[in-house]
């Protein structure tokens, strides 16, 4: 045997494990994306046909209600998502890191709710909140009778029902990551802050927090790819409603593809829902770029 | 136009070798795909399967259990493979827009020698003739418009007359409202529940602008002085539900409405299997004919079918011919109709029998009776009047509407026209 061939033959698992796998679903989304965005300019409605309309199903799209709603929805749903996400992953994280007895517990506990599906989180979070049979029926039961706590079947309020199911799945995973991030912070750093005379609050808002930045950031991403792609969720704890109130963008482009029957729209939809996500993962992209060339220099 | 798969080529050049020399031996043979899996719209599809075999068929049924949505994309991956099923389960305006991705069987033959058309109601025949040919056979009727009250309701108040239009509507459920039932309309969350309020509202005030506004979107009906008057209606029926039910279904409900503690119902006749199937009698409740204000019964109808998709194979096309054959058979439709509660497609069927419930006897009188006053008309809300993409744009706006005691009846007749607009 040649020594190139042994040297090949010591990379073959390595070009199979890593290679294949990622050539295959490189190859996925990039067909599937290109292919999507054919459809959303021709006619297709039940099937995918050929023929060019232009910007129509777009300009179709964005005059619905419907989208306006989602869209809205969205912003509203991603920001308080991320926001509340990170900052109770973060607290949990900080109690956490007070070298408690039964952490290990503790953690798993708050990591839990990732393990669950959505539709599960969806359908136990709408009995809770359903004011009929849940919280509220629960607190009035106990003598408080004036107690309202109706954001499920509230227009104005319900998007937040999704808001709280989303923060309990997912701010254990948030709080993982920031602990790993307050684990791994440099101890000369935190003596040197002790000697200094820092007390707790000053170090970490001086110390501990800056120096998790990268991790927050990493967290931030992660969440925004959860929100923009938030479907189960609402379909189990909401269905949309009430009325078209806590519609998402990703549910308008299954409905349209599949409940109206019409995948050119439906396209033009999952179009703009992945223009939406562009317009956030570049500048992000364009960010660490900067940063990388700046660490080099 | 579809490609055809080498199998399927291979099958049907096999077929046309075999066809000259087995034509009188050739076992018919359905392939069929529909989402009746369980309970009695499964019980009724296998004892259809088991007539079927009785008759020297091979029956092959494939069911897609669950969301409709998710049979359709089976359908659509069979035909995109070039195989389609010999029938599939397919309703309303639909069978006109599939009928368009591919060639389906040509039924007029068969129903002109059954005499059946001239037993269906108009408005029905006509969506399962896309193009002028039958395409697909209806398989049952249920009525959308059933008003259903609560007995123990109507002894609270003691009432004992059903109401026959909306001010007698109005009025007991106000009385009901009025003797401490807090909640005289038993209601679901979903959007058809929500849009069937809505067409039992329009078609009871007039179903003439019902049939210009939502089955032809004549644009002057669908800004017309009715739809503003089913608008205000359905404001009321909306005050009267309960606003606790977030998305659920409407049989959460069925034992408060049959408590009492709910008044009335207006729902498909298929709620009567289901509050049995709960254990509730007959005498728990009351059916009726929903209300209508000229005094003559209004039937929003919605029917299931079958489509049939062509193919090639001797045997296949033997299974279709017996399929439609036995859907026609007033025999089949009476037992597969008494296994689900629907009501026959058939106007002639005698409901006498002891198979029958007074409901469904008294649904297919007025059915009847709806044809000859030209009062029977589709159902929107269960996609009977319009293609799913034009329902759903509909259903967005009467569902949000329901929702939201801010929006207008003014408001929401403009909101529909523009909705019929965008999804043209």
């Amino acid at each position: 045997m040649s020594g190139s061939l042994r040297r090949f033959a010591r990379k073959l698992p390595e070009l199979l494990v890593i290679w294949v796998p990622m050539l295959l679903s490189a190859g996925h989304v990039v067909v599937f994306t290109l292919w999507t965005t054919w459809v959303s300019f021709t006619p297709s409605t039940l099937m995918p046909t050929d023929g060019w309309v232009g910007l129509r199903n777009y300009s179709a799209v964005l005059a619905t209600r419907n989208w306006k709603v989602a869209f809205d929805n969205l912003l509203l749903f991603g920001f308080s998502f991320m926001l509340l996400t990170t900052l109770v992953g973060l607290a949990l994280a900080i109690l956490l890191d007070q070298r408690l007895r039964g952490e290990n517990v503790l953690r798993a506990i708050f990591l839990y709710p990732l393990a669950v599906s959505f539709v599960v989180t969806g359908t136990v979070w709408s009995w809770l909140l359903n004011p009929g049979m849940g919280v509220q029926k629960l607190v009035n039961s106990l003598g408080w009778t004036a107690f309202r706590f109706d954001w499920l079947v509230n227009r104005d309020m319900a998007i937040w029902t999704v808001v709280i199911a989303a923060i309990w799945q997912a701010s254990g995973f948030a709080m993982a990551l920031f602990l790993a991030g307050l684990r791994s912070v440099d101890a000369d750093l935190l003596k040197a802050a002790q000697i200094d005379g820092a007390g707790p609050v000053r170090t970490y808002a001086r110390v501990i927090l800056p120096s998790l930045w990268p991790i927050t950031v990493s967290v931030l991403v992660i969440l925004l790819q959860f929100a923009i792609k938030t479907f189960d969720l609402v379909r189990a704890l909401t269905e949309g409603g009430p009325g078209i109130a806590t519609q998402l963008p990703a549910l308008v482009v299954y409905d349209f593809m599949f409940q109206r029957g019409n995948l050119g729209r439906g396209s033009a939809a999952a179009v703009l829902m992945l223009l939406t996500l562009l317009a956030v993962l570049l500048p992000y992209a364009g960010w660490t770029y900067l940063q990388r060339r700046r660490a080099r220099a | 136009m579809p490609k055809l798969s080498r199998r399927a080529l291979l099958a049907a050049s096999a077929g046309l070798l075999a066809a000259p020399a087995s034509a009188q031996t050739v076992k018919p043979r359905l392939t069929a795909i529909s989402q009746w899996s369980a309970g009695s719209d499964g019980a009724a599809i296998t004892a259809l399967g088991k007539k079927f075999e009785e008759r020297g068929g091979v029956w092959q049924h494939s069911p897609v259990p669950g969301f409709t949505t998710e049979m359709m994309n089976k359908l659509r991956a069979q035909i995109l493979g070039g195989d389609p099923p010999a029938c599939s389960q397919l309703k309303g305006p639909e069978i006109a827009a599939w009928s368009k991705i591919a060639p389906t069987v040509n039924l007029d033959a068969v129903v002109a020698a059954a005499g059946y058309e001239k037993v269906v109601a108009p408005d029905l025949a006509r969506i399962h003739k896309p193009g002028g040919k039958w395409a697909a056979m209806p398989l049952q009727i249920y009525r959308t418009n059933t008003l259903f009250v609560s007995k123990r309701a109507m002894d609270r108040v003691k009432a004992d007359k059903l109401p026959t239009n909306w001010a007698e509507f109005n009025a007991l459920a106000e009385k009901m409202k009025a003797a401490g039932i807090a909640y005289p309309l038993a209601n679901g969350g979903s959007r058809p529940d929500d849009g069937q309020k809505f067409e039992a509202a329009l078609a009871g005030i007039s179903p003439t602008v019902y049939r210009a506004a939502i089955m032809n979107l004549d644009e002057k009906a669908l800004k017309g002085p009715e739809m503003h008057a089913a608008f205000v209606q359905l404001r009321k029926l909306a005050d009267w539900m309960d606003p606790n039910t977030a998305s659920q279904a409407y049989a959460v409900h069925l034992p408060q409405f049959v408590a009492g503690d709910m008044g009335m119902m207006i729902q498909g006749g298929w709620a009567q299997g289901v509050l049995l199937n709960a254990g509730f009698k007959l005498d728990d409740f009351i059916i009726g004919p929903g209300p209508s204000d000229n005094g003559k019964p209004v039937f929003l109808l919605n029917a299931d079918a079958f489509i049939f998709w062509q193919r090639k194979e001797a045997d296949l096309q033997a299974g279709q011919k017996l399929m439609a054959e036995m859907v026609m058979d007033p025999a089949i439709q009476t037992m597969y109709s008494q296994i689900t509660g629907s009501i026959p497609v058939r106007t002639d069927v005698d409901l006498s029998g002891p198979g029958w419930s007074d409901g469904q006897r008294e649904a297919a009188a007025t059915l009847k009776a709806a044809v000859a006053a030209n009062q029977s008309v589709l159902s929107l809300a269960h996609n009977m009047a319009q293609e799913n993409g034009m329902t759903a744009a509909m259903i967005d706006v009467i569902t949000e509407y329901v929702k939201n005691r801010a929006i207008t009846p003014d408001q929401a007749v403009t909101r529909l026209a523009e909705a019929v607009e965008g999804a043209r």
